[in-house]
């Protein structure tokens, strides 16, 4: 039974849509007559000119992201990210179950950095419904957190630069991860997707292999990022590649909705934990690094430097973590008061973002979830023209955007 | 600026939230955003919400004045056409997150220069996080409604009537 061709719903996997359109869905020119503005300018070659698809399958786009790149010559003019390679319909399926699955749903987005995407969900859940969360699981939640910053901006040097075509520091990189990673192992039961963080608190309380490997590795932490520092800072290869390169202004660093190092990099001291403080973030010491250029040089420096204030916050962590409870007692299936709640963090990348809203039902109404990588992979088409093809990957790594997290 | 505000002020968990009618917008976010004693320069999330009744695009915005997030939700779009003023003249960053509004929920926004879809496929007929989209899932919710077909080739206005209406306002 076949259905009349007029009414069938036309999808990119139709195989009728190749017969009638030899073009490719990689095609870099799309087989529809513009719908903007913008996109009618940019499909739009003067002399010289040529598009180019970077993608979807390319190593240095950090997941799956096409960018349709003009051309002229060696020289980017211009470029349109396309998105959705990795659209799982994240906010969709929240909405279909109930609040303690919304962890695990949320979990997958910024993979890299796994507690931070369960932590906000959580910590708007938490809002909802008026709970307290006990001490010591504050406590375990900004020890867990930072632990898994310190593993993904080790893992963002060594990215930063492999894209530039260096292979070792990514070796580093992944040492430093691995530990991290085997210790959170240790604490959560998982290595990349930790699922740690519950509604009133955490998964289980520190145990003894967590706490030996953590005193392990803090014994040569601070010393590994000075080897990272000696790898990288001074190479001349890596310098003359990344310093004035996507340089942008504190005001149109604002106007972008930048966050996270790229906005601190161009010397806006804006950080979450410190600009609305969550958790216990308001009994810990530590800086806000910030830098004043605004190039991937800085980018790269600023994530050095807070490599060393996470360290820093780990070790008042473990001096001032106070016995109890780790979680707070709520029944199994939570209905939270009708209402909204704004919960944001400081991830890696940026400021990650929860808008919940309830109705009175176990399912969350809406759950809206603000990535900090949409939002700066966004500023890419601003940084990226007039340099040459190679650096839109320098340029888009130091960015360090997840395409986990930008595609939801 | 008093005049514009649509609701009553609210106050929780230190957010504040005012509502506004979605034509006052661009005027209200253009004083928020140049007023030396507000100061909202950042925008700290955009995104849409259908209630089941009616869209409203929900802003928060942060000020160094002050360390609470501001909420302006801009209330009772019509859910058969939903337009609201676009942001990007503030913040060009917005471009991106009203791309998803639309996406999501077709909320057309008057000035955004590049209003096309950003995650569904540039053919995509329907706006999947309407409420009126039903996953199979839904079924067991709304035994009335059934199981449909995900994509719907008919005007979003021509959908039947949201099944789950909110009750959170």
């Amino acid at each position: 039974m076949t259905a009349d061709p007029r009414t069938r719903v036309r999808s990119l996997d139709d195989p009728q849509l190749f017969v009638e359109t030899p073009a490719t869905i990689y095609d870099a020119v799309p087989p529809y007559p513009p719908s903007t503005e913008r996109e009618a300018e940019f499909y739009t070659l003067r002399d010289g000119e040529m598009l180019i698809n970077l993608g979807p399958q390319h190593p240095s786009t950090h997941g799956v992201l096409r960018v349709v790149l003009k051309i002229d010559g060696e020289r980017v003019v211009d470029l349109d990210p396309v998105l959705g390679y990795l659209h799982r319909g994240v906010e969709k399926i929240c909405e279909n179950s109930d609040w303690h699955m919304v962890v695990s749903h949320c979990d997958p987005l910024e993979y890299i950095a796994a507690m931070f995407s369960e932590l906000v969900p959580v910590m708007a859940a938490e809002q909802l419904l008026d709970v307290t969360v006990p001490r010591r699981a504050e406590y375990i939640r900004v020890l867990a957190c930072e632990l898994n910053r310190i593993a993904s901006h080790a893992l963002f040097i060594g990215w930063l630069a492999l894209d530039l075509g260096g292979l070792t520091p990514i070796l580093y990189g992944f040492i430093e991860r691995d530990e991290i990673v085997e210790m959170l192992a240790a604490l959560t039961g998982q290595r990349l997707l930790f699922n740690y963080m519950r509604i009133g608190g955490v998964n289980g309380d520190l145990n003894h292999e967590f706490m030996s490997r953590l005193g392990d590795w803090m014994g040569h932490a601070a010393r590994h990022v000075n080897d990272s520092q000696t790898l990288i800072n001074e190479n001349e290869i890596f310098v003359k590649r990344t310093r004035g390169l996507g340089r942008i202004d504190r005001e149109t660093a604002l106007r972008m909705c930048l966050t996270g190092p790229p906005l601190r990099a161009t010397g806006v001291p804006y950080d979450v934990r410190r600009a609305h403080p969550y958790g216990v973030y308001p009994e810990l010491e530590f800086e806000i690094p910030v830098r004043e250029e605004g190039d991937s040089y800085a980018r790269y420096m600023l994530h050095l430097d807070e490599i060393r204030q996470s360290i820093h916050i780990i070790d008042q962590v473990l001096h001032q973590m106070p016995d109890g409870p780790v979680t707070a007692k709520l029944p199994r299936l939570l209905r939270p008061r009708p209402g909204r709640a704004f919960a944001a963090i400081e991830s890696p990348r940026g400021q990650y973002a929860v808008y919940a809203m309830s109705d009175g039902s176990d399912q969350p109404f809406r759950l809206r979830i603000h990535d900090p990588s949409y939002f700066n992979l966004q500023s890419v088409g601003l940084l990226t023209p007039g340099h040459l093809i190679a650096d839109t990957m320098a340029i888009m790594a130091s960015l360090d955007p997840i395409m986990g997290g930008v595609d939801k | 600026m008093g005049e514009q505000l649509a609701g009553p002020v609210r106050q929780r968990h230190s957010t504040t939230e005012i509502r506004v009618a979605p034509g006052d917008v661009a005027a209200v976010m253009r004083t928020l955003h140049d007023d030396p004693a507000l100061r909202f320069r950042l925008l700290a999330d955009l995104c849409g919400v259908d209630t089941g009744t009616v869209m409203q695009v929900v802003y928060h915005l942060w000020s160094e004045i002050t360390p609470d997030w501001l909420r302006v939700i801009a209330d009772g779009l019509d859910r058969d056409n939903p337009r609201a003023s676009s942001v990007t003249f503030l913040w060009k960053g917005a471009e991106w997150a009203e791309r998803e509004a639309y996406d999501m929920f077709g909320i057309i926004f008057e000035g955004n220069r590049d209003l096309r879809r950003i995650y569904m496929p540039p053919d995509y007929k329907s706006f999947p996080l309407r409420k009126d989209f039903l996953l199979p899932d839904d079924a067991s919710r709304s035994p009335g409604l059934g199981v449909r077909h995900m994509e719907q080739a008919a005007a979003p206005a021509a959908a039947a009537a949201a099944p789950r209406r909110a009750r959170a306002g």
